[in-house]
């Protein structure tokens, strides 16, 4: 038990966990993470993509290459907290709290992206003005309202979807405009804005003369192609829909066509085409952002702690040598060194 | 206009400083840092002006993020040849930080970085981002010190210019590193949270912004912790700043992720 404290109380070992952490990041960095198998096989050499995947670098900051030493490290950081505490207690050395504070609150924040990463829940919504989504068992959202601003370059400058929250059938928020960078705070649960689309609407007649509706964003395979909705156009008081056909296992874009009312596409007549506007939300439920605010707090704190403490130890060696500041030898690190 | 005026400035000033280091007196002109100051207001000049016009804070595209990186740059040499003012802020770590400084400069005259006046996309408009992106680079700025001193550190052979140097790295490194942590890791997770809802993406900015962290704080580690003055913290510093610099251009231009625009 005491060869295990020792081991994981060594600085040495900080420092190497610190640095074969970054390497393998920065490996890691270099390869796009979580795309299908198949991605990989198509953009790297054989030889390359099956060493990308043997070294599970698709996934890697959920694979053991990372979690491993990353557990390690937090081992090491818990020890080494507890051990400066017992030796100052031993010692009775003069407290320098910044480094305590900082480590305890790195631990809180692992402790929050562990929690994240198992408790974090996400929903996505596409909502029309006058749609409506459970945001829970108890709590719903009604959309009663939609403004797109552009500037005047045609870039977007702000999405607005004003929303009404009710509890149980009853109005708990009357409106409140959520916006990037702007959520909805509810009880643990955040409402982002995502995203903004203008949905066109086909109705269409197949050949046994049955109506169906598609959208924009569906698509049908006709042939040896695929053919894929992909934005409404209004021109004239009317609108159309871009439709683009792809073809091959790659799904290469090889023609476009602009569809209008009446016109025909394979097996579909086109009666009609409408258009609406359709807002992006996602709600986010993250216990672990509690705590991961909690420990920026606290390492904030810590590094505020150190800096003041060092200043102070500082002056103090410099006035007890009755030395100006800035003719000393030693520097502000130097006067802290008696604990570390 | 502005920017070119500080750009000038601050080529002065290392032409300045290089005819002092030629001398090889060992003295540091009386002028360069405050042409860098001079630099520094243009430089701030010229992001106000933009700002004015996009009625925000303009530090959200790459142009302007090179400009206030020059600007954090003159700042920290300014403040630090006033504060060191007998020991430590060496000719030489002058010019080596202002001639980096110059090159990023050069830079943002460069296609690479456009000079469109763009008004910032929803996600930009947030102050914790203003926030995100000033501190990082005024962390960042400290690191420019920090590198050169540890160049400088491993050139030399007179025990005294490296304990000075040693002394200039862990000073500078002291202030940059808790800056660089609230800017690039506190306030950008914090502002991650607020726009996407999530605080922590393993984009590849975030990756080597952390990669950034972790090779300072095994600085701090082996420099405060372990006392070790030598070369391996020297080079783990030189490593620190390649990093930095690769979190900036190479993420920016080489690996696309939710940080691409800027």
């Amino acid at each position: 038990m005491k060869a295990v404290y020792s081991f994981f109380k060594s600085v040495r070992l900080t420092i190497v966990l610190i640095l074969v952490i970054a390497a393998l990041s920065l490996l890691a960095s270099l390869v796009p993470q979580r795309r299908p198998d198949a991605w990989y096989r198509s953009h790297y050499s054989p030889f390359v993509s099956a060493l990308i995947r043997l070294a599970a670098l698709p996934r890697f900051f959920s694979s053991a290459g990372f979690l491993v030493p990353a557990l390690l490290l937090t081992l090491n950081l818990g020890v080494c907290a507890v051990d400066r505490v017992v030796r100052r207690v031993k010692n009775k050395s003069t407290p320098r709290y910044g480094p305590d504070l900082i480590h305890l609150g790195l631990l809180i924040l692992i402790a929050g992206g562990v929690v994240t990463a198992l408790g974090r829940q996400e929903t996505t919504w596409s909502l029309a003005v006058g749609e409506d989504a459970a945001l829970n068992s108890t709590y719903a959202l009604h959309l009663l309202s939609l403004q797109y601003l552009k500037y005047d370059n045609g870039a977007p400058k702000e999405w607005t979807s004003t929303v009404r929250i009710t509890r149980e059938g009853n109005i708990e928020i009357p409106s409140f405009p959520i916006r990037v960078n702007q959520p909805l705070r509810l009880k643990g649960l955040s409402v982002y804005q995502t995203a903004w689309e203008l949905q066109g609407i086909l109705d269409l007649k197949d050949a046994d003369g049955q109506e169906v509706t598609a959208t924009t964003g569906q698509g049908f395979p006709l042939g040896q192609s695929f053919w894929y909705f992909a934005e409404a156009q209004k021109a004239r008081d009317a609108w159309s829909i871009v439709a683009v056909e792809y073809e091959g296992k790659e799904m290469k874009p090889v023609s476009t066509r602009e569809l209008r009312a009446g016109d025909t596409l394979g097996p579909y007549t086109v009666l009609g085409i409408t258009a609406r506007e359709i807002t992006g939300l996602k709600a986010v439920k993250d216990p672990g952002f509690a705590p991961f605010l909690a420990a920026l707090v606290i390492i904030a704190v810590g590094l505020a702690v150190t800096f003041v403490q060092k200043n102070a130890s500082r002056y103090s060696a410099d006035s007890r040598r009755g030395t100006p500041a800035d003719s000393r030898r030693g520097t502000p690190a130097d006067s802290g060194r008696a604990e570390a | 206009m502005t920017a070119t005026a500080g750009l000038l400035c601050i080529a002065l000033a290392a032409v300045l400083q290089a005819g002092f280091l030629l001398r090889r007196e060992n003295r540091r002109d009386p002028v360069s840092h405050w042409l860098l100051a001079a630099a520094a207001l243009l430089l701030f000049v010229t992001l106000a002006e933009r700002s004015v016009k996009i009625s925000f804070v303009a530090v959200t595209g790459t142009y302007e993020s090179l400009v206030f990186f020059s600007a954090a740059i003159c700042v920290v040499l300014f403040g630090l040849r006033l504060a060191l003012r007998t020991r430590g802020m060496s000719p030489f770590v002058m010019f080596g930080a202002t001639f980096v400084c110059l090159v990023l400069l050069i830079l943002s005259s460069s296609p690479l970085a456009p000079k469109d006046v763009q008004p910032p996309i929803p996600a930009l408009q947030s102050y914790w981002l203003v926030l995100h992106v000033t501190f990082s680079f005024i962390g960042e700025s400290f690191f420019v010190v920090s590198f050169v001193a540890a160049v400088a550190f491993l050139a030399t052979r007179s025990e005294d210019r490296r304990a000075d140097m040693d002394r200039l790295i862990t000073t500078s490194i002291g202030i940059g590193y808790p800056v660089f942590t609230a800017g690039a890791l506190i306030f950008g997770a914090i502002w991650a949270e607020t726009a996407w809802g999530s605080w922590w993406s393993w984009d590849p900015k975030e990756i080597w912004a952390l990669i950034t962290w972790l090779i300072y704080t095994a600085y701090l580690h082996t420099r405060l912790v372990r006392k070790m003055r030598g070369r391996i913290s020297a080079v783990l510093v030189i490593a620190g700043f390649l990093a930095t610099l690769f979190t900036f251009f190479g993420v920016n231009f080489l690996l696309s992720g939710l940080h691409s625009y800027g």
